[in-house]
């Protein structure tokens, strides 16, 4: 990991690069990656709103954070499909350390995750009056585990692709499943116990709901909801990089 | 005087797939039908290759097609990792040269990709600010550097990726066949620079087809066939023993 931070140069040149290229050329540049959560917020706020009346409060906020956090998840696990493949022809000839792919694809869309929370909370505060709170300090602590996790995700599809390249179809597939498992746009109060059991069976759903326990409910997370997210963090990112560096020497050979 | 380059009986099995379950749902079928599973053959490319470089020298590796002196450069590259045998290099920052413009993108200015271009061999943003002008200097692209790398020839393209390779200066640099691109006024820069390298008492392992350019940079040269060592020793001779292997065909 020591070569991560020595090849920070990288990372940060990756990261612009992409950044560069999403925007350079249109004219409302980053504003467009926001009309995608905006239309999803908008479409979900009227469906289960308005036509079947789910009956949240403040139900596009309660979305906004859901969907704005499962982005940045989906996102980088989709990316990271191809963080090291796509980069075959960079592998095969230069010796480089090879995890600075999957985290530069992380810090990429944590940087559209975060942009997008700075543009759409004054929004939020506008249209209905979502006014700070302590608890909100709860936010960074979580928004770090949640990073850490996704990373590890990364790790895993990353290495996993170089193998066996339908894991791309496999990953979205499996990322829509777990968008219904997540409880992004119902609450899970509002569910039966027994189907509780079965959201909290997917890890995702720990982040969603310390995200909103601290930006929605404004309740500081409890020490077992710490304890949980500290675990799945940890766990997801060992098994990922154990996977990542166990297979590495064989990427160059492979893409 | 410590080595520059030790390679400790190095071998390199590459695995050869036939009908390549590169896929998970390929690996299920193969479960259940033998016509489509994944048949595995291992190629030696590299067999038991041992040799030691001092600091300043320049080695030769030629060789015909595939006799392995690609894979050899690589593996002292860090690029693959050996199958046995291993591979240690003196504390010294190691430049590899094995294709020009690694890692550029198109859509981005010349400016944009020198600073992308060297981060990719570790430089810091520091390390990259020093070298700039040399690089923009050498490629001879001054008023090109806020145009995208898509808009330039690739003669273009092709000095910028070198004059980036040989300014990152490195103590150690594997170069392989990077000389046959462009034409031959580039040619003859490549090798003027290369020939300074080995004046400044650069550490260098040289891959190429053309004995004129191994005879010109090297002071020792090692034949690779069929990824045996089958000689090393004096250019003249290396290369006498090079041109017998060609004839023997």
């Amino acid at each position: 990991m020591s070569s991560v931070y020595r090849y920070r140069e990288l990372i940060r040149n990756l990261v612009f690069k992409d950044l560069k290229l999403k925007y350079r050329d249109s004219t409302f540049g980053f504003l467009w990656s926001l009309a995608n959560p905006l239309l999803v917020i908008s479409v979900y706020s009227f469906v289960f709103g308005h036509l079947l009346r789910v009956g949240t409060e403040r139900f596009p906020y309660f979305l906004m954070i859901g969907i704005l956090a499962w982005n940045f998840f989906a996102q980088s696990l989709m990316m990271s499909t191809g963080s090291i493949l796509d980069n075959g022809n960079l592998i095969r000839k230069v010796a480089i350390p090879m995890e600075v792919f999957p985290v530069a694809t992380v810090l990429f869309n944590l940087a559209q995750y975060l942009l997008a929370l700075v543009v759409l909370f004054p929004l939020a505060f506008v249209f209905f009056g979502v006014l700070p709170s302590w608890t909100w300090l709860a936010f960074f602590p979580i928004l770090v585990l949640h990073v850490l996790f996704t990373l590890g995700a990364c790790f895993v599809v990353a290495t996993a692709t170089v193998f066996y390249r339908d894991v791309r179809h496999f990953t979205e597939i499996l990322l829509m499943l777990l968008f219904w498992l997540t409880p992004i746009i119902y609450d899970i109060r509002s569910i039966t116990p027994s189907l509780q059991s079965v959201i909290y069976l997917n890890p995702i759903s720990f982040f969603t709901l310390g995200y909103q326990n601290a930006l929605y409910r404004n309740v500081f997370p409890s020490l077992a909801e710490v304890g949980i997210l500290v675990g799945l963090s940890v766990l997801m990112l060992s098994l990922g990089y154990v996977l990542f560096t166990r297979l590495k020497t064989r990427f160059a050979e492979e893409v | 005087m410590s080595t520059a380059i030790e390679v400790i009986d190095v071998s390199k099995a590459f695995i050869i797939r036939h009908n390549r379950a590169n896929s998970l749902k390929s690996k299920v079928i193969g479960i259940f039908h033998k016509r489509f599973r994944e048949k595995r053959e291992r190629l030696w490319a590299l067999k038991g290759i041992s040799f030691n470089m001092l600091p300043g020298e320049a080695l030769g590796l030629i060789g015909r097609n595939g006799s392995g002196k690609s894979t050899l450069l690589k593996i002292i590259a860090g690029i693959y990792s050996p199958s046995s045998g291993q591979v240690r290099l003196s504390n010294a920052r190691v430049g590899t040269m094995i294709e020009l413009g690694v890692g550029f993108h198109p859509e981005l200015t010349g400016e944009e990709n020198i600073y992308l271009g060297a981060s990719i061999y570790g430089l810091s943003r520091k390390e990259i600010d020093e070298i700039y002008s040399r690089v923009v200097a050498f490629s001879e692209l001054d008023s090109f550097m806020d145009t995208s790398l898509k808009n330039y020839s690739s003669g273009m393209q092709a000095r910028l990726g070198f004059a980036l390779a040989v300014n990152l200066d490195p103590d150690i640099l594997l170069v392989d066949e990077i000389l046959a691109v462009g034409d031959e006024a580039f040619q003859r820069k490549c090798m003027a620079r290369m020939e300074q390298f080995r004046r400044a008492g650069k550490t260098i392992v040289f891959v190429s087809h053309s004995a004129e350019d191994v005879r010109r940079i090297c002071d020792r040269a090692c034949v690779l066939d069929f990824g045996s060592m089958v000689f090393l020793g004096k250019t003249n001779e290396a290369i006498d023993r090079y041109h017998m292997l060609l004839g023997a065909t």
